[in-house]
């Protein structure tokens, strides 16, 4: 266990002075991500900049990454929804029981499908595998799900999404990566499963547990589906992206309704598509945008396994 | 690493020799800690997954959602005939392989080239900035980014507009990208590398992480030079997730997604856009006939199957690392 | 040690959480009857017994969404009514795919008291979700008042009315001052330049577009858009219908005298609209980005003041045609960009694209086989039909959103209309009762004469335009835009797009594979060479001929001739 995890990153190693190649390698490769960056900057900048426009001006298109015609409407629709702050809650609470189950549930089953002499193993691993491929149709999910007593119920967005197979199959591959040395040392001293799991598997995953720990959290931060079939008409229950969908389609609504009475200042202030779908937009990604930099740290350094090669 | 768990699997099967029931059940025993871990899954995974596949059975009757079980018409293989019964479905089997296909090579080649290219750099802050830049485009919905996509191939987008300045095309003859059929897969392959060019990157970084960094500093020893170093180490070291993930996304062929198709869609490029979701939204959802749909979901699931099953298999024989 | 702690607690919230969903799996299975069939959850004491001032909450579910979800007695008009009645209901509005969630209610066979489903309504008739509502209509004097000469239409198949639609003409036809409907859009200084010139055939509108394009040469001019964008297609497929002289009954024309159902995509009226596209094309007039633009882009394009014409409906192009009036009242210059509506046809005779008064009768309200007190429901609707109620919940509170002046006109002051505005409407309810009730049709009348809707009532039209758009109607020698067209013939199928099509019907079949084959092919014979159009218009009519275009017809001339039957 010491001698794990020390932290060195590949830069710290000493290197040759940079030769001309490697020299002319790192000039076109930073060249090459800034322009990347600037294509996948755009869109962003873009939307942040419909966000910010006033929604009646936005219609006449032609805005790219600055506000034609500056406002914070857009914004103040969406807040102004007392709804939205409860969802956001919601949203929360979803996001982190969500990742938390997922990632452990997810580690545990990958650690065992992973012991080769495991006898069940085969079997687990197909059992699971299948099911990213099978899809038994909106309806029977639907009776399903009432069935098993989540309908109107927080936990539907916990219990049907607790394994993912991909998350499961991605840690699996990881600890099969691990130098089986380690585990057997686990093993030789005497440490049952339960132990080898927590206190090798585990800490040794990490990189690859943040992968999922993210990957869940943007899927839960993102899921609305399940909101609209299964928790509807239970406002207490709402999540924030369900509760921007509802502004969004009534946006559009608005939008044509203000404009049947021809009221000119209701109708310069009014909210279209356009806008709020750029508005939430925002909302909803920011969040998301500003978790990464956290878990990055996870697998940008690395951990490494020291002092156990070979 | 290969070696170490070839020999274990070697090992494991020559203990397993004097097969049996009896030998199973001594070695769950044996296991049960491990058995604990798993079963209450396994459990979990029937009662959500498998439980519901009755449902399969609609694809067989008219199927009328207020109806019991027992009361339901049943037709046999009429929505199977109705959604294979004309040239139509060749098309639009063939979009979606096509679709996907050219997703899912290159998803995998920018990925794993990104990752590389993160991975050769040296400062810790200008690396993070460009995966948190190149990762944003996956927060927009598919109808936003479609929107830009929509206009930057307009007649008087970007595309168009620096293909006159550079005297490519006369201004006048500006092209209708979204307007020609051949172009579609391109637009939408493209389209949806630039989406979720960084998002598909995460899995790769994550596993470099994990490679031990005295392998570069013995393959520099050596005198390796930056790309065999790449070469040599770093894709070794993340070859088995990738070989892993391949063979998930093989099976993963009949889902070619839905959205960017509905929306990039138009009556001029119909022939090379709609895929097998928009033949079943139309058909089958839009007209109420869910039968519809869960015909096609097994027949997608039945193709999915066999074609992780090829894929799985190659892989075994290859020697590689594989899902089971 | 933070490793340590954090798998702590991962534990520690692993076993919460089981906990957790166990006791919640009892109260779900024991909570979820009571909260979801919409048992009176504000009811007192006792039991739903014949005082009617019982307080009481029906569940309602919107399949458009168009206002927040809430409580209708949180408005202003929800509480007067509620003050009458004592029935509230708590609406929730559908956000995701409609046909899932009406799949979703009818397989639980648990329905919210009452149902608007919008375009699912077929799904849930089918499924025999709603109850018969033939007995509480009889005792429903308004009910019956307003929906009595519609009664033989709303039956079904069986005879019995399973739900009530929202447009029954009520007293006289007063028309919309507004071009909601139909119209061949040209800008206003087209007009003016040339003199105002009285247009009546489409070749004469394409001629006044090409020459003004023509003499502004420089101002990099679009002549013609045509909006195709998915399921806006109609709006270019619609033309030769209305070229030919007939409103908007969607895939067919229905003829005056036989009432024979004819489709036209395959007519002259068709092939000459296209041709007329194909040339204005190859003379550069016609935007050949409208094969694919999208509906924003085809918006953006209209508020550009570059589109010299266009075809469409008013209530699809009003977000652009605003904007430019918007940007006229602010600025008289402005009104130049300002689009005029103008009736055309083949060969200049009688146009039909107002709307006749009509009876949308595939859509509707009903109430569904879980609601637990009809009658309630029935009486508040027939409660809401009052005239009385019908102008709270159109007009307002007199005083506060209209006045009344000394010959008993309504109208509203210039602050009443700034007053109103999107929070308004939500706040007060116009939003949340302007549809999807029982309710007068748009287009009736008052028993006192004013108009039923507000925008309906020429003092406040009249207030709403500007000093130009006077005088071009002056110049046109009309009051207001609608009189330009001519007046509808009555046609008492109408809309014959809202006949109610059976589920997976050869019918639903039919128009799902026409908007294929004409979405692919109509491109094709637009942006080809003149030369090859003839050789295309063949390609199309094979492809075209594969469906049962004869089976379509005869079975709408059934469905026509039966709502005659029925109307008479």
């Amino acid at each position: 266990m010491a001698n794990l995890a020390t932290g060195t990153a590949p830069k710290k190693l000493v290197r040759r002075n940079a030769s001309l190649g490697d020299r002319i390698f790192n000039t076109l490769n930073i060249t090459f991500l800034c322009l990347l960056m600037l294509v996948t900057l755009y869109p962003f900048l873009n939307t942040l900049a419909l966000s910010f426009n006033r929604a009646m001006d936005s219609i006449r298109g032609g805005i790219y990454i600055w506000p034609r015609d500056f406002s914070i409407e857009n914004y103040k629709y969406v807040f102004n929804q007392s709804t939205i702050f409860h969802a956001t809650l919601i949203s929360v609470l979803r996001l982190v029981i969500g990742s938390i189950t997922t990632v452990f549930c997810s580690a545990m089953v990958a650690y065992t499908i992973s012991r080769q002499d495991f006898v069940l193993r085969k079997f687990i691993t197909i059992a699971f595998v299948l099911t990213a491929y099978i899809n038994p149709g909106l309806i029977p999910n639907y009776l399903n799900i009432r069935d098993l007593g989540l309908v109107d119920s927080f936990w539907v967005y916990i219990w049907p999404g607790l394994i993912g197979v991909f998350n499961l199959i991605l840690i699996r591959s990881f600890i099969d990566g691990l130098p089986e040395s380690i585990l057997e040392s686990g093993r030789i001293d005497g440490a049952g499963d339960f132990r080898t799991f927590f206190n090798i598997v585990l800490p040794l995953c990490l990189p690859v547990l943040a992968t999922v720990a993210l990957f869940t959290a943007v899927y839960q931060w993102n899921s609305w589906l399940d909101v609209f079939l299964y928790n509807s008409s239970n406002i207490n229950l709402s999540t924030l992206q369900y509760e921007l969908q509802k502004i969004l389609q009534n946006s559009s609504a608005a939008s044509s309704a203000s404009s049947a009475f021809s009221n000119p200042d209701a109708a310069a202030n009014a909210v279209t598509p356009i806008a709020v779908r750029a508005t939430m937009t925002i909302v909803a990604s920011v969040p998301m945008i500003l978790m990464y930099p956290f878990l990055q740290k996870y697998f940008v350094k690395g951990m490494t396994v020291g002092g156990v090669k070979g | 690493m290969e070696s170490n768990i070839k020999s274990a699997t070697s090992s494991m099967t020559s203990n397993q020799k004097p097969t049996g029931l009896k030998l199973f059940f001594k070695k769950l025993v044996q296991q049960r800690i491990l058995v604990l871990m798993s079963v209450p899954f396994l459990i979990w995974l029937f009662l959500f997954k498998y439980l519901p596949l009755w449902g399969w059975t609609t694809a067989f009757q008219k199927y009328r959602p207020n109806k019991s079980f027992s009361e339901q018409e049943w037709i046999g293989f009429d929505q199977f005939k109705f959604l294979f019964h004309d040239d139509r479905f060749i098309r639009v089997l063939r979009n979606t392989l096509a679709q996907s296909g050219i997703n899912l090579v290159l998803g995998f080649i920018t990925a794993i080239t990104l990752a590389l290219l993160l991975n050769e750099l040296r400062g810790i802050l200008f690396k993070r900035v460009v995966q948190t830049v190149t990762y944003m485009p996956h927060f927009l919905s598919w109808v936003v980014a479609a929107g830009i996509i929509q206009a930057t191939l307009a007649p008087d987008g970007i595309i168009n507009v620096l293909m006159i300045k550079l005297g490519m095309i006369e201004k006048g003859q500006e092209l209708l990208f979204l307007g020609i059929p051949k172009d579609f897969w391109t637009i939408l392959g493209l389209g949806t590398v630039w989406k979720d060019l960084g998002w598909n990157t995460i899995v790769y970084l994550a596993a470099m992480a994990t490679i031990d960094p005295s392998q570069y500093e013995a393959a520099e020893m050596d005198g390796a030079g930056r790309f065999r170093r790449m070469w040599n180490v770093t894709l070794p070291g993340i070859k088995s997730v990738i070989v892993v993930l391949l063979i998930l996304n093989i099976g993963n062929l009949m889902e070619s997604g839905f959205e960017a198709q509905y929306l990039l869609k138009n009556g001029m490029n119909i022939d090379y856009s709609e895929n097998i979701d928009i033949f079943v939204l139309t058909y089958g959802i839009n007209q109420s006939n869910f039968s519809l749909a869960v015909a096609a979901g097994m027949f997608k699931s039945l193709v999915s199957i066999v074609l992780l099953f090829i894929a799985n298999g190659i892989a075994k024989r290859a020697g590689e690392s594989r899902l089971f | 040690m933070a490793k340590k702690l954090l798998l702590t607690c991962m534990a520690a919230i692993l076993v919460f959480t089981a906990a957790c969903s166990k006791d919640n799996k009892n109260n779900g299975n024991t909570a979820a009857p009571s909260t979801v069939d919409g048992s009176p959850s504000t009811s007192e004491s006792a039991p739903a017994s014949e005082t009617p001032k019982d307080k009481v909450t029906f569940t309602f579910f919107n399949g458009v969404a168009n206002a927040p979800d809430a409580n209708m007695n949180e408005t202003t008009i929800g509480k007067i009514l509620e003050d009458q009645t004592g029935v509230n209901f708590k609406m929730e509005h559908l956000v995701g795919d409609l046909k899932a969630k009406v799949g979703t209610m009818i397989a639980s066979n648990n329905y919210p008291d009452v149902i608007d489903p919008d375009d699912g309504i077929a799904q849930l008739l089918d499924a025999g979700a709603f109850i018969d509502l033939t007995d509480l209509i009889n005792k429903s004097p308004n009910v019956k008042r307003v929906y009595g000469p519609y009664l033989n239409q709303m039956k079904a198949a069986d005879g019995k009315i399973y739900f009530i639609p929202f447009s029954s003409q009520v007293g006289d036809y007063t028309p919309d001052p507004e071009i909601n409907q139909g119209a061949f859009w040209i800008q206003r200084r087209v007009l003016k330049e040339a003199g105002y010139p009285k247009i009546k055939t489409l070749d004469e509108y394409t001629k006044l577009i090409e020459d003004f394009v023509a003499k502004h040469k420089d101002e990099n001019l679009t002549g013609l858009v045509s909006l195709t964008h998915d399921w806006r297609f109609f709006s270019t497929s619609n033309v030769p219908m209305h070229l030919d002289g007939y409103p908007n009954d969607g895939n067919v024309e229905v003829d005056m005298t036989t009432f024979e159902a004819k489709t036209y995509y395959t007519t002259d009226s068709t092939k000459r609209w296209l041709q007329k596209l194909n040339d204005l094309n190859s003379k550069g007039l016609f935007d050949k980005a409208s094969f694919v633009d999208n509906f924003d882009q085809y918006i953006a394009k209209l508020s550009s003041k570059k589109v010299v014409g266009f075809f469409d409906y008013g209530w699809q192009s009003a977000n652009a045609r605003n904007l430019l009036k918007d940007a006229a009242r602010q600025d008289p210059t402005q009104d130049d960009f300002v689009y005029f509506p103008m009736p055309l046809t083949w060969d200049g005779s009688k146009d039909q694209l107002l709307d006749p008064p009509g009876f949308v009768m595939n859509r509707g309200i009903g109430i569904s086989t879980s609601a637990k007190d009809p009658e309630r429901i029935m009486a508040y609707w027939d409660n809401l039909l009052k005239e009385e109620n019908q102008i709270l919940k159109s007009w307002g509170i007199k005083g506060e959103t209209y006045e009344v002046d000394d010959k008993g006109r309504f109208y509203r002051t210039a602050e009443q209309i700034k007053k109103i505005d999107e929070p308004f409407n939500l706040k007060f309810g116009f939003r949340y009762y302007n549809w999807d009730w029982p309710q007068y049709g748009t287009n009736s009348t008052l028993t006192d004469g004013n108009a039923f809707a507000p925008g309906y009532q020429p003092e406040v039209f009249q207030m709403n335009l500007t000093d130009a758009d006077k005088s071009i109607l002056d110049k046109y020698g009309v009051k207001t835009y609608s009189e330009l067209f001519a007046a509808p013939d009555n046609r008492p199928w109408y809309p014959a797009w809202g006949i109610p099509k059976p589920q997976g019907s050869p019918e639903q079949i039919w128009e799902t594979t026409k908007d294929e084959v004409t979405k692919k092919y109509y491109p094709k014979l637009v942006l080809a060479k003149p030369a090859e159009f003839d050789k295309i218009w063949d390609q199309y009519l094979a492809a075209f001929g594969k469906l049962d275009t004869a089976g379509y017809e005869k079975w709408y001339t059934e469905q026509i001739k039966a709502a005659i039957e029925a109307a008479k």
